[in-house]
């Protein structure tokens, strides 16, 4: 089922707000006893011993009292929530034999395009279970498994039984506790003795039940001198009530392997979002956490880059403005939703024959000198960059001329684009509280620790976020980058842990904190905890608060910027760090939504 | 009825013990009520009300149930005229009575008051009423600072009156390390208006290392008013057995500056915490502070910012070096009120490890409600010396283990160069110095054990 364009911007503003009408084949009574947790197992028809492990975890749950600090949780009602809802029978092998009204929920995230255009695999939760998943064959073929992990557990038991719960134990904490007693769904990756997974190995989770609890289970085992790219998005509809998301992930990164965890996360405003996400890093192995706490990049960006339900004929002039491989697509779809009709400062990039005129906060791939390509926006290109703009290839041509362009109706393509996401409302519909601390560690000798945390604190909105590296082992090296923007009322909370572990020896770490707040009703805290415990280890942490700088603004105003240009502009380069981190569909979304969120927030 | 939480094994802050140090004093009722509230407040206090900060200092190891506080302190020595070369006015504390006490012709003059609690309500109403009386700077949810006003046996008062500006050094020293005896003391600092003074704390005792428990507990609370200026520096060098707890807080008025430079070497367990509550237009402090610890010793030094007015700075620096066993926290937090425009406020926390067995924990934190900040930042490393730097030191023929002791003192010089006297500071080097080569000769000794 495919929308067509003039669907999409007519339901721009509720498109991530819809609820479906699902009749559930099964779900648990509200609430959670004993019988939840055993009937939970009986339906999944599991081996023993994962029911011990279930009752284990539900007894703890209960020993274990709720977190005194971080964010303010004293309103989840945990038996208000039901913990197991089962809408379809079985994971389906073809998207075709996925129950219709299913269907068009993720049609209209737009999972199967992002299967077949950019993704390795993908698996597609809905509620509790694992509705949909697929690998490309050929990955199938060389050993990669990726499927739900109930499916994980009845078809490889032997890795179940050697890693699931070895990360995170059911002890670790009340909701991993929680997680472990009712966990449902969620991703399970195998990558083989060295093999590289060429694409993103990619999976949507979604909450549609009204106080439905979402706690999946997400197990990733890359064996020696592997290497995968796993990418996790969400959405939920906006619900009054509370829903509780409380999920656990575990990465086993063995022996030389190399593991990037890329999370996109939007839950509505409703949802408690409580994650325990920790990695071990074997010997010699990378592993890196890129996380963003901000708005859906993903249901939104995949929708609007639907090529084929977006007639490129209906468009008059995009083509001009953006030229970035088969992505051009999507964002020539956008200009023509120019009935906004804003005036905005353009400029032309002149490179390689081609002249492309985009808002100065347009990313553009550049790459300078011996540098990695990098997105960055209109305004930092100096003629001389090297600059990919040719369609469907990657090649780079050198700016030639740089000319600004004045303001201009025509070239309303941002507003006009954002308006499709504007319309989602996803960036502004964060969830209310997310407590998440992506945590790496570092267990074998040379083991290298990379986390990228981005979070974006809205209006009702607490985002108590962080990261922690623990160094268990000699020689192991790791970065941690935090970057929080607070808006409208709302606080940003970093708090990390970087722990040197005697005996670990030789070790390189850093930490990097640094808070923008748009205006004087938020609020930025910043609460690194570093202890260090071997004496030549070299540690630096560095933190900032700040505002936006006015001079910075002015500046780029008498550069013929509008202030709310200026403003995004200053947001995006804030958090390029994280921006140039993603696979480049995502960049230019994210960098759409902040401006998107930017212009909500500037009267 | 909250329920009561006590330091393990501390039986002696009790109620008969407050009503028989206010009847030893002979203090007015109203100061009775202020211990009795302080004890309240110490009873349903946490050990650490800041929950960043709950786990981390174990304070089982003390034996408060050894411990003898001593009663009311009467014995005070009369002011003379003669105080130590280049200090302005000196009061020595020694266990239970002040020992010593002088007072420069100049100081006198200006009006300086340097005196007990007890003389204070005799003498100077005026001041007992704006300092006794009036609320103190220390917060009042920290459990130690309200325990030892509870309990304390001596209150000193230093006062600059307004205007006055005094260039030699105040001198406090507090000589306490009587086996099984816990002193516990208030200082109260007050200057008027545009008054500028620089006071000196010296800590210090040789105790011997009989395995004995010795306590020091004592407050300094600092009132700055607007456009005063106080330099307060400290040199703590406690005996073995020692454990201090350490509490000063100031309130720094309208475009007063503070200044801190505070040293910790001795004593088995520090637990220092420092208060800054900016709380006029234009108020700054700057802090300086530094522990060397060897042996098992742990020192826990926390530092509160707060910027409660518009265009207040803070220039917050804490660093440590530590050998053997020893461990140290580093704790601080900024915290900008909404009120609080234009701040400009820098926390920093260095360490140094020098041996595999030592152990540093920093943990700079900021909390911001308002971002219109000039400056909001922090910054903290921790390594082992820089071999770069030994490999300089002994191109220019320096043996290694002195081009190391080099760069150790020099890590902590800037609080060294701080210290207003030339004696004290020398004393200062000297004891780090010393420090540092009773780590080389403990350092094989400790890892064979």
């Amino acid at each position: 089922m495919a929308l067509t364009q003039r669907e999409i911007v007519a339901n721009d503003r509720s498109k991530f707000d819809f609820k479906d009408e699902i009749v559930y084949l099964r779900e648990t009574k509200r609430g959670l006893t004993r019988d939840t947790v055993e009937e939970i197992s009986r339906f999944k028809d599991e081996p023993e011993w994962m029911l011990k492990f279930r009752l284990r975890a539900y007894d703890h749950f209960l020993a274990r009292p709720m977190p005194t600090w971080g964010a303010d949780l004293s309103h989840i009602d945990f038996d208000r929530i039901v913990y197991y809802r089962k809408p379809s029978e079985r994971e389906e092998k073809s998207w075709d034999d996925v129950p219709e009204q299913i269907k068009a929920t993720f049609e209209r995230l737009g999972i199967p395009e992002a299967e077949r255009k950019f993704l390795s695999g993908v698996g597609a939760q809905y509620d509790s279970e694992v509705v949909y998943h697929s690998v490309r064959e050929e990955l199938t073929k060389i050993g990669v498994v990726f499927m739900g992990t109930d499916q994980g557990l009845k078809e490889y038991p032997e890795i179940f039984e050697k890693y699931f719960g070895t990360v995170v134990p059911p002890e670790d904490n009340k909701f991993a506790a929680l997680n472990s007693a009712v966990w449902s769904g969620g991703s399970f990756v195998y990558v083989p003795k060295g093999v590289e997974v060429p694409l993103p190995l990619q999976a949507y989770f979604r909450i549609n039940g009204e106080n439905t609890g979402q706690f999946e289970r997400t197990l990733i085992v890359v064996d020696e001198g592997a290497k995968v790219h796993y990418i996790e998005g969400c959405t939920a509809p906006i619900y009054a009530t509370d829903s509780l998301h409380a999920a656990v992930v575990e990465v086993i990164a063995l022996p030389g392997s190399k593991v990037r965890y890329t999370t996109i996360q939007n839950w509505s405003n409703d949802v408690y979002n409580l994650v325990t996400k920790r990695a071990h890093a074997h010997e010699n192995a990378t592993v890196e956490w890129i996380d963003a706490n901000t708005g859906c990049l993903t249901g939104d960006t995949l929708v609007a880059r639907g090529s084929d339900h977006v007639p490129i004929s209906a468009i008059r002039t995009g083509d001009q403005v953006v030229g970035l491989g088969s992505d051009l697509s999507l964002e020539l779809g956008r200009v023509t939703a120019t009935k906004e009709n804003r005036p905005q400062a353009v400029f032309e990039v002149e490179a390689g024959g081609r002249v492309v005129r985009a808002t100065p906060n347009h990313p553009f791939l550049v790459r300078r000198a011996q540098a990695a390509p990098m997105w960055l926006p209109v305004a930092s290109i100096v003629p001389g960059d090297l600059v990919a703009i040719a369609d469907g290839s990657t090649d780079f041509s050198p700016v030639s001329a740089m000319r600004y362009a004045g303001e201009q109706v025509t070239y309303d393509i941002e507003v006009a684009g954002t308006h499709n996401f504007v319309a989602n409302g996803v960036f502004v519909h964060n969830s209310r509280v997310t407590m998440k601390y992506p945590s790496i560690y570092l267990r074998g000798r040379g083991a290298t620790a990379d986390i990228i945390s981005v979070a974006v604190a809205g209006k009702g909105q607490h985002q108590d976020t962080g990261a922690k590296a623990v160094h268990l082992a000699p020689d192991t090296k790791s970065r941690i980058v935090s970057k929080s923007v607070s808006k409208d009322g709302g606080r940003a909370t970093y708090r990390g842990q970087l722990k040197v572990a005697p005996g670990a020896t030789n070790v390189v770490a850093s930490v990097r904190c640094d808070a923008l707040m748009l205006d004087d009703q938020s609020r930025s805290d910043t609460y690194p905890y570093i202890d260090i415990q071997e004496d030549d280890t070299h540690m630096s942490h560095e933190a900032t608060v700040g505002k936006i700088s006015q001079d910075q603004v002015f500046y780029l105003m008498s550069r013929g910027l509008t202030e709310n240009e200026a403003q995004n502009l200053i947001v995006q380069g804030f958090l390029e760090v994280f921006t140039k981190e993603l696979p480049m569909e995502y960049a230019i979304e994210f960098n759409r939504l902040v401006k998107l969120e930017m212009e909500g927030a500037l009267g | 009825m909250t329920e009561r939480i006590d330091l393990p094994g501390l039986g002696f802050a009790t109620e008969d013990l407050v009503r028989s140090l206010s009847r030893d004093l002979e203090e007015p009722d109203w100061l009775l009520e202020q211990r009795l509230a302080a004890l309240a407040r110490y009873a349903e206090s946490p050990i650490e009300r800041n929950r960043l900060w709950t786990t981390y200092v174990d304070l089982r190891p003390v034996r408060f149930a050894e411990i003898e506080p001593w009663g009311g302190v009467d014995s005070v020595a009369a002011p003379t005229a003669d105080p130590p070369p280049g200090a302005a006015a000196l009061l020595h504390v020694r266990d239970d009575a002040v020992v010593e006490r002088a007072l420069s012709a100049e100081a006198r003059d200006a009006g300086v008051f340097l005196g007990t609690f007890s003389e204070v309500l005799r003498e100077r109403p005026d001041l007992a009423g704006e300092l006794l009386a009036g609320e103190s700077p220390l917060p009042a949810d920290d459990k130690f600072g309200q325990l030892t006003v509870a309990l304390h046996a001596l209150g000193v008062v230093v006062h600059v009156p307004q205007g006055v500006s005094l260039a030699a050094p105040i001198v406090l020293r507090w000589s306490v390390g009587a086996a099984g005896r816990g002193l516990f003391a208030r200082t109260l600092v007050s200057l008027g208006r545009d008054a500028h003074a620089r006071i000196l704390e010296e800590q210090a005792e040789a105790a011997p290392a009989d395995g004995a428990q010795r306590l020091y507990a004592g407050t300094t609370e600092v009132r700055l008013g607007d456009g005063a200026t106080l330099d307060l520096a400290a040199e703590q060098d406690f005996g073995p057995g020692t454990v201090s707890f350490l509490n000063r807080a100031a309130s720094v008025g309208r475009d007063a500056t503070l200044r801190w430079a505070l040293a910790s070497v001795g004593g088995d367990l520090v637990k220092s915490r420092i208060d800054n509550d900016l709380v006029g237009r234009g108020a700054s402090v700057q802090q300086v502070e530094i522990g060397f610890g060897g042996g098992s010793q742990l020192f826990d030094l926390s530092s509160y910012t707060r910027h409660l007015a518009p265009d207040t700075t803070g220039d917050l620096l804490s660093k440590g070096v530590f050998q053997d066993r020893a461990r140290g926290y580093m704790k601080g937090l900024i915290a900008i009120d909404r009120l609080a425009t234009g701040t400009d406020s820098f926390l920093g926390e260095f360490g140094m490890l020098l041996s595999r067995k030592a152990r540093s924990v920093t943990i700079p934190s900021l909390e911001i409600d308002q971002p219109d900040v000039r400056r909001a930042a922090h910054s903290s490393s921790v390594g082992p010396i820089d071999e770069g730097q030994v490999f300089y030191a002994m191109s220019r023929g320096l043996p290694r283990d002195v081009a190391r002791k080099h760069i150790v003192l020099g890590f902590l010089e800037p609080v060294v160069a701080r210290i207003p006297l030339p004696e004290a500071q020398e004393r200062l080097r000297a004891l780090l110095d010393r420090k540092w080569d009773a780590g080389r000769e403990a350092g094989p000794a400790a890892s064979a054990a």
